[in-house]
């Protein structure tokens, strides 16, 4: 059976694991950077919290990824969960730090216009400092997003996986089209994702398109 | 008070703004950069207040005192009568414009957006934010149709620093604080801006307290200044020829500089002083007729204008053809342009740095009123 033949006749199942990669993705980089968020308003309004959280997010980063599924495992057990708890740890130290960079990158000059004016904290948060600090922010989703992508491969171990799944299956039956298979799709991914949120930033920051002229 | 009632157009009237006893303190040292002191003034309404002092006599401090941004030790401030801290802080931010040095404008918003930031913090229909926008742009001299959509990013320095003042003038506040607002431009650009915001204030008489460090700045800009002594105490508050008369105190004659003769210059205005009438010819004149009306001028030199009066160059009579027409290109480097609302002292020092006898006064279209030559500034110097 020829390369060829074999995708022909693996159709749907590449589909199906390229679909699984993506939503395992979203969900990873979604739930991170709703938790990341959260921790980097914390910091926002209160520097002290910011040691203890990137000391936390930074030891669950240097864990080896084979090393935390292993601890998991126990717990959580061969699962969905078991496999997005790993995920989403990995986003958190590159997204937390990222967002409040961010926040820290807006220009004083405009929060104390902000404050003077009449906004409320949550106005200005929402309406000036947010906004502002959306492309320091897209830049670390960038780099967790591509980062998670590669990072399911690793979950085939655990039984998820996506992509990772066609590349196991291919080493194991040593069928090397299965594993450039699963490579190419997810280097795709990868590429794909990078610049559908680099699109998304151009679209919702017109400001700086005038800057960079 | 229902925001959907207030007008369309900029009302005259400020409101008084009284300090009484406002003390703030950083740490048990009374006398810290930033401090206040005891600081007690009034403010009557529809006049400009320059608080003026070296860096950290507590001069923002006090600024900032009166919309919340920092709360005082201890004392009152009252804008008409009333207590700030009786209001909500952002309520309170809303009535009060607010321009800084840095201007501050959003770069994410168009300058639209921006002028129309209270108004759409208090609920203004987007139809009128839209209305008041373009005429404040219009106010302050920028073409709203060409700028409305831009960003802060694609104007001028001195373009930014109007739409800080547009900003600030958005919802009609009675009262304004402006802390070093035309600090961030350069000396010519900031002449420019001081001149168009006296000229506004005419029409609009907000209250207005102002912060600088600049002597000069105070003297031209207040109806009344504040010197203010580091460790945040009032060390001489005044009209500006009051307290160039008598500055009471070493500090503040020292403060005030040696040179307050020279100073007083910057209370009288070329509006304030008779012009001498120009001698003017158009382009496509007849040059025989220009030499004998330059030959029988006691001052002797031509201003060649435009169509709309407004100064192309001066013509050297001796090179004058002796007949023919007038062209644009025999006009040789202009004097300075004087605004009706340059002081003296201004004048002065751009003729003396260009090297002429004589200032153009022109009006706010550019049109020639009349020369001023530096005789007659040395005139009212002796007369004094």
């Amino acid at each position: 059976m020829s390369g060829w033949d074999w995708i022909a006749a693996h159709l749907d199942d590449i589909a199906a694991a390229t679909r699984d990669h993506v939503v395992l993705t979203i969900v990873a980089v979604g739930v991170g950077f709703a938790i990341s968020f959260a921790l980097a308003l914390l910091i926002h309004r209160d520097r002290r919290a910011y040691a203890p959280v990137t000391a936390v997010a930074g030891l669950l980063y240097t864990i080896p990824s084979l090393a935390l599924f292993a601890f998991l495992v126990p717990i959580t057990g061969l699962s969905l969960l078991t496999a997005e708890i790993g995920l989403v740890s990995y986003t958190l130290l590159i997204l937390v730090r990222n967002i409040v960079a961010g926040l820290d990158a807006v220009p004083p000059e405009a929060r104390e216009a902000a404050a003077g004016m009449g906004y409320s904290a949550l106005g200005r948060l929402l309406r000036v400092e947010l906004p502002l600090a959306l492309p320091v922010i897209v830049a670390g989703l960038r780099i967790a997003t591509v980062t998670t992508i590669g990072l399911v491969m690793v979950t085939a171990l655990i039984g998820e996986g996506g992509l990772g799944q066609v590349m196991l299956r291919g080493f194991t039956l040593q069928n090397y089209t299965a594993v450039y298979v699963g490579t190419a799709i997810s280097i795709g991914l990868a590429v794909v994702a990078d610049l559908l949120l680099l699109g998304a930033l151009r679209l919702a920051t017109p400001w700086r398109r005038a800057l960079e002229r | 008070m229902n925001p959907l009632a207030g007008p369309a157009t900029p009302h005259r009237g400020g409101a008084t703004v009284e300090f009484q006893h406002v003390t703030k303190r950083y740490g048990p040292d009374t006398a810290g950069a930033g401090a206040v002191n005891d600081l007690s003034l009034l403010v009557p309404a529809g006049k400009i207040c320059v608080l003026v002092g070296p860096s950290g006599c507590g001069k923002t401090t006090s600024l900032k005192m009166v919309n919340r941004l920092i709360e005082p030790t201890s004392g009152r401030i009252l804008i008409d009568g009333a207590d700030v801290v009786a209001e909500e802080p952002t309520a309170l931010r809303r009535r009060i414009g607010y321009v800084i040095q840095q201007v501050g404008l959003f770069p994410h918003q168009t300058i639209g957006e921006n002028v129309a930031t209270v108004p759409r913090l208090l609920g203004w229909a987007p139809a009128r934010q839209r209305e008041r926008t373009d005429e404040l742009l219009a106010l302050i001299g920028l073409e709203p149709a060409l700028h409305r959509d831009r960003y802060p990013y694609q104007l001028s320095g001195g373009e930014r620093q109007r739409v800080g003042v547009a900003r600030a003038l958005a919802a009609d506040p009675p009262v304004m604080l402006m802390d070093e607002p035309f600090g961030a431009v350069d000396p010519i650009v900031r002449e420019r801006l001081q001149n168009e915001f006296l000229r506004l204030q005419e029409g609009l008489a907000k209250t207005i307290l102002f912060v600088t460090h600049d002597i000069d700045e105070a003297i031209k800009m207040g109806d009344l200044v504040a010197v203010m002594h580091s460790g945040g105490t009032l060390a001489r508050f005044g009209t500006p020829s009051e307290i160039l008369a008598d500055p009471a105190s070493d500090f503040v004659a020292r403060f005030v500089g040696a040179d307050r003769g020279l100073k007083r210059l910057s209370l009288t205005r070329v509006r304030d002083v008779p012009l001498a009438p120009a001698l003017t010819a158009r382009p496509g004149g007849d040059a025989a007729d220009a030499r004998s009306r330059v030959a029988a001028d006691p001052f002797g030199h031509l201003l060649l204008v435009d169509p709309l009066d407004r100064p192309i160059g001066w013509l050297d009579p001796r090179k004058l053809p002796v007949s023919g027409t007038l062209e644009a290109s025999m006009a040789v480097p202009m004097s300075p342009l004087l605004e009706p609302e340059t002081t003296l002292k201004d004048a002065l020092s751009m003729l003396l740095d260009a090297s002429v006898q004589a200032g153009i006064a022109v009006d706010a279209e550019g049109r020639v009123l009349g020369l001023l030559t530096v005789d007659v500034i040395a005139g009212l110097l002796n007369r004094r």
